[in-house]
């Protein structure tokens, strides 16, 4: 236990440590949101009975936890993969699971502060003001549907390479925040987007922060689709894993 | 950290305990096939290193040595034959941190971007219950200069010093190499293999990959040598110079006498044309001892074909299978004592150990 901690402190440190890192997971969210914001303060009623103003603060908020588990799984692991920093840790006795897993929680660690300062953001500009309770159910509901997004970070870090990796994670930030409804309500869309969307994680991860504020009902299907997600990327993780160990290139 | 009755690695007590014990071999490996896709990586291969030798895997490139090595860690399991170390498999062993290791790394740094080296280290530290102590680490890898730098911001010979840092923190009773010289300059090798062979006074298991002939002549106790996944030599420097007919002496001599000339010693054949003789010897400094000795009238001495490389090449030919001219067989084997010989004192000059 003592060593997985201090691997995630290791981890994490090296996470904030990174101003690249700072910049895309803070700065992307945060900017979306104030030009967002500008571009429709009128805007009426988006979601149920949602306002436009609130309705942004959850869509970035779900689209600032996708950027920071692409950003800290992605792009990161597949570089100290191939630098040959994760086969030095297989020979030390830290257990190959928990490389994986420390990976996952990490991301999960940073995702919590994003989450918080567009919490902040929507309350200083966007004038959301939620009661003390309504902003921490938001806030860890947000958090505890981040997973999917922290394990496809984790995963695009075990199939793509250095070089791929950085086009692959912008597109899919963009695919699954442009689709999914983050920067426009899915209602928007044409129908096909619209039964597209509810393939997606993203979707389904504001959909349920929306819930929180809508007030309606348990939302099982948006649960199962998420924990569906969570279930295959864990599966294909775990299968690359395998698969690299046969083959020793892990 | 180090309390008195724990053995360290400033402690050379625990090794040679090791040393001396009838214990299991601290490597075994038995008739290993590792196959990738179609490519035959090893084949049938089979060695073995005691507790506190300092052996040399030497092959050229694709030999087999990174996979074996790979196999060693438990990185790869063998789909033939059998695997060992230190009485154990090879994922067991990493786990309970008796082994260290430095692996080639391609490109890359293997080091973690973003930190600085100590918190590296620190963390690798970590990873194990009985790490050697930090300052001991740093001293013996040389990198206290080091520690405060950025990963990212070392060159390719300070990176490897980092990495054999690494590899050590675990204070280590077997610890694999591969290649650990590959980005270092001639200083910088001299450097790290003075360190190797303190690290392997102390009696710790040491086996190392490399395709530098004088490296693994100079530091091993043992070198293996192989080639498209086989053994195809197993003995000291010195028995795998002897294995190939190393020494040709050639000079004038105004009326050479065969019969002497054949009873000097080390001399294996003579061939006289005129005044003009040829030699092959296994030693020949004590053929031209003896040539002094017997008041041989010699002029135009010339003494060629003697380095491990020509060795190496006539053992790893492919055109050539039975390099060693039919006076012996290709495979040179010389059992490993039980107790290690010191390094710098091996045995001189050749041991017939195959006639």
């Amino acid at each position: 236990m003592n060593q997985l901690a201090a691997f995630g402190r290791f981890e994490v440190g090296r996470l904030v440590r990174s101003w690249k890192f700072l910049v895309i997971t803070v700065g992307f969210p945060i900017t979306f949101y104030m030009l967002f914001l500008g571009d429709r303060t009128a805007g009426g009623v988006i979601y149920g009975t949602v306002p436009w103003r609130a309705y942004l603060m959850v869509s970035m908020g779900s689209f600032g936890s996708l950027v920071a588990a692409l950003t800290a799984g992605g792009a990161r692991l597949s570089t100290e993969r191939s630098s040959g920093w994760a086969r030095q840790l297989r020979v030390t006795p830290l257990p190959a699971w928990s490389y994986v897993t420390t990976k996952v929680a990490s991301s999960m660690l940073v995702i919590l502060p994003v989450l918080a300062l567009v919490d902040v953001v929507g309350a200083a500009f966007g004038g959301v003001d939620l009661g003390l309770g309504t902003w921490s159910e938001l806030t860890l509901l947000l958090w505890v549907t981040a997973l999917p997004f922290a394990v496809l970070g984790v995963f695009i870090g075990f199939v793509a390479n250095a070089e791929t990796a950085f086009p692959i994670v912008t597109a899919l930030m963009f695919v699954l925040g442009y689709f999914g409804g983050l920067f426009n309500p899915v209602g928007s869309m044409p129908h096909a987007l619209q039964v597209a969307a509810r393939v997606l994680p993203s979707f389904h991860d504001s959909a349920l922060g929306l819930g929180v504020l809508d007030g309606h009902g348990l939302h099982l299907g948006h649960w199962l689709v998420l924990a569906g997600w969570t279930a295959v990327l864990a599966g294909a993780v775990f299968w690359k894993h395998r698969v690299e160990e046969l083959r020793g290139l892990a | 950290m180090s309390t008195g009755t724990e053995p360290t690695l400033l402690d050379p007590r625990r090794s040679r305990r090791d040393a001396g014990r009838d214990g299991p071999a601290a490597l075994r490996f038995e008739d290993v096939t590792y196959r990738y896709g179609t490519h035959l990586a090893l084949d049938g291969l089979g060695l073995r290193a005691d507790c506190g030798e300092v052996v040399a895997l030497l092959g050229p490139n694709g030999a087999g040595k990174s996979t074996t090595i790979s196999l060693l860690l438990g990185l790869l399991q063998p789909q033939h034959g059998h695997v060992e170390v230190l009485g154990t498999t090879p994922r067991q062993a990493v786990a309970d941190g008796r082994v260290g290791a430095m692996l080639q790394t391609g490109s890359g740094s293997g080091l973690p971007p973003g930190v600085r080296v100590e918190q590296a280290l620190r963390l690798v530290r970590r990873h194990y219950r009985r790490p050697a102590p930090l300052d001991v680490i740093v001293e013996r890898a040389g990198i206290a200069s080091l520690l405060g730098r950025q990963t990212h911001r070392l060159s390719g010979g300070q990176a490897q010093s980092v990495r054999f840092a690494l590899a050590i923190a675990g204070d280590p009773e077997l610890v694999f190499l591969d290649e650990p010289t590959a980005a270092m300059d001639v200083a910088g090798r001299r450097a790290f293999w003075r360190m190797i062979r303190q690290f392997g006074e102390e009696g710790r298991t040491i086996l190392f990959a490399t395709h530098h002939l004088q490296e693994a002549d100079q530091i091993a106790d043992r070198v293996i040598v192989v080639n498209h996944g086989r053994v195809v030599a197993d003995g000291s420097g010195a028995t795998l110079k002897a294995a190939v007919t190393a020494r040709r002496l050639r000079f004038v001599c105004d009326r050479p006498d065969p019969a002497l000339l054949d009873r000097l010693e080390g001399v294996t054949d003579v061939a006289v044309h005129g005044s003009a003789v040829l030699l092959d010897s296994l030693d020949a400094d004590a053929t031209v001892r003896d040539l002094v000795s017997r008041r041989v009238d010699f002029r135009h001495l010339e003494v060629v074909g003697a380095g491990l490389e020509d060795v190496f090449v006539a053992l790893t030919d492919q055109r050539r299978p039975e390099t060693s001219g039919g006076d012996g067989p290709s495979v040179v084997r010389q059992e490993s004592g039980t107790g290690r010989q010191g390094l710098g004192h091996r045995p001189e000059g050749a041991q017939r150990s195959w006639a």
